[in-house]
């Protein structure tokens, strides 16, 4: 079986277009959140993202092309310049795999606000498989071109699913990532009414998010895109590229159980998985990107099904969520937190947990409390994406 | 009176080319302007001035055709 390199990283997020310098924020415990449309009834808070399309369209170019399919664009060719990719895979032997929880929800929006003057563009800006498309169009791929909508763990399926087609031959070289780009009124409110959205007091947006912490009161919403370029370590060795990481192995399983409740079996499940791919023990593996949204329940679930799995040795596995600083991205989630844990596998450097003053005792976890963490022996680490519809997936990243 | 200028003034505002970089007679298509843009501008026509384009126009071309198409429109729904 071919070894799956990671050898390019794009991003378009909250905190900048460079990967390096987005870590680098994350690090500081840099938070991206503000507060957003304070003509809404309920303060809310957000990470949106600074993006000037003009650098990757002409305003011709950009006839119905949502936000969402904007940063997809730019993030995948960001991670294809990375990669130093163009040009050494033949179009047929490409693979684009993008996920997408909501599409282009600012197209829609605009529709509904709109009265009975729809834009003639609306379909084709809003359909979820729109950011896939444009970037096979901007990347010439002719192979596999897919979407996959799995709520917030759609980017981490889309990533599993690249490596599994790059694992078996099937495709050469793959973008895989995800992009969201829902922060309009009607988004924000529908998210309030389900009781999932941060509060906080006056002033204190940027750390409403406070993942394990006993105040925990939810997440807020992002927005931005992520990819990262997927080839065989042998042809990445072949072609002199940079490999940041392995993507030694990867679970993917449903709790069949709830539609919005978390289990923690099925999420136990999915980390054994990933745990027995890339054949590795739970010590072997030193630092968790949890999933943390910072929900009441949701926290204390990840917590017990990471405690099933690394039993004793659960204070080994240093944990932090990194929803605090760049929220939660939604579809584009765990493509993000992906770049993120090979971030902090290449730097050995793992990024804080911010904003807990106390720990929830029912998550007691071995958090990353520091900023500027050093974590020098670090060899493997996880990202954890766990979603609406049960489906859980987690991606287990080693050094090259 | 052809509404050729204004078109262009809308064009420039909209996407930024100038009038002298798409010549009337030329394709639009070849500069750029795929079905999609197409179906786009032509809404931004209606909402511009007011009227109601139908929907035979998929062979227009050149920018002197629509504004031919869009001068006809206009003195019909005047009338």
């Amino acid at each position: 079986m071919n070894e799956v390199a990671i050898t390019g990283l794009g991003v378009v997020s909250p905190h900048g277009d460079d990967p390096h310098a987005m870590f680098a924020a994350l690090m500081q415990a840099r938070s991206a959140l503000t507060l957003v449309y304070p003509e809404l009834p309920k303060p809310t808070a957000a990470a949106t993202v600074e993006f000037d399309a003009s650098r990757w369209f002409t305003k011709l170019q950009l006839a119905g092309v949502d936000r969402v399919s904007q940063f997809a664009v730019a993030a995948a060719d960001l991670a294809m310049r990375d990669a130093a990719a163009a040009g050494t895979v033949e179009p047929q032997r490409m693979g684009v795999y993008v996920g997408c929880g909501m599409g282009g929800a600012a197209a829609l929006d605009a529709a509904y606000r709109g009265g009975a003057r729809v834009p003639p563009l609306t379909i084709p800006a809003f359909m979820p498989n729109a950011p896939a498309a444009h970037v096979a169009m901007r990347q010439r791929a002719l192979g596999p071109v897919l979407t996959y909508s799995v709520a917030c763990a759609s980017s981490a399926v889309a990533i599993a699913e690249a490596a599994q087609a790059v694992q078996r031959g099937e495709i050469d070289l793959a973008v895989a990532g995800g992009a969201e780009a829902l922060i309009v009124p009607g988004v924000i409110l529908a998210w309030q009414a389900m009781q999932t959205l941060a509060s906080f007091a006056p002033g204190e947006a940027a750390s409403a998010v406070r993942p394990f912490a006993l105040e925990r009161s939810g997440f807020a919403l992002g927005e931005g895109a992520a990819f990262v370029i997927l080839e065989s370590a042998e042809r990445a060795r072949r072609r002199g590229a940079t490999c940041y990481a392995v993507l030694a192995g990867w679970g993917l399983s449903c709790d069949a159980t709830h539609l919005t409740k978390p289990d923690a079996s099925g999420q136990a499940r999915a980390l054994r998985q990933a745990l027995a791919r890339a054949d590795l023990s739970p010590p072997q593996v030193g630092y968790c990107n949890a999933h943390g949204t910072a929900t009441r329940i949701g926290d204390v679930v990840e917590r017990a099904a990471l405690a099933e799995v690394w039993g004793p040795q659960l204070d080994q596995l240093q944990v932090s969520s990194t929803k605090a600083l760049h929220a939660h991205l939604l579809g584009a989630a765990g493509a993000l937190e992906a770049v993120i844990t090979i971030l902090a596998l290449h730097h050995r450097q793992v990024p804080p947990n911010a904003h807990v003053q106390d720990m929830d005792p029912q998550c007691e976890l071995h958090l990353v409390r520091h900023v500027h963490t050093a974590a020098p022996d670090l060899q493997a680490a996880i990202s954890n994406s766990f979603a609406f519809g049960g489906t859980n997936s987690v991606l287990l990243f080693r050094r090259p | 009176m052809s509404s050729l200028q204004e078109l262009q003034d809308l064009i420039h505002e909209k996407y930024g080319i100038e009038a002298s970089a798409l010549d009337p007679n030329a394709s639009m298509r070849d500069k750029g302007f795929d079905s999609l843009a197409l179906v786009e501008f032509q809404f931004a026509i209606e909402d511009h001035f007011g009227i109601s384009l139908p929907d035979v126009d998929s062979h227009i071309d050149t920018l002197a055709e629509l504004a031919a198409v869009v001068d006809r429109i206009k003195a019909s729904q005047a009338a």
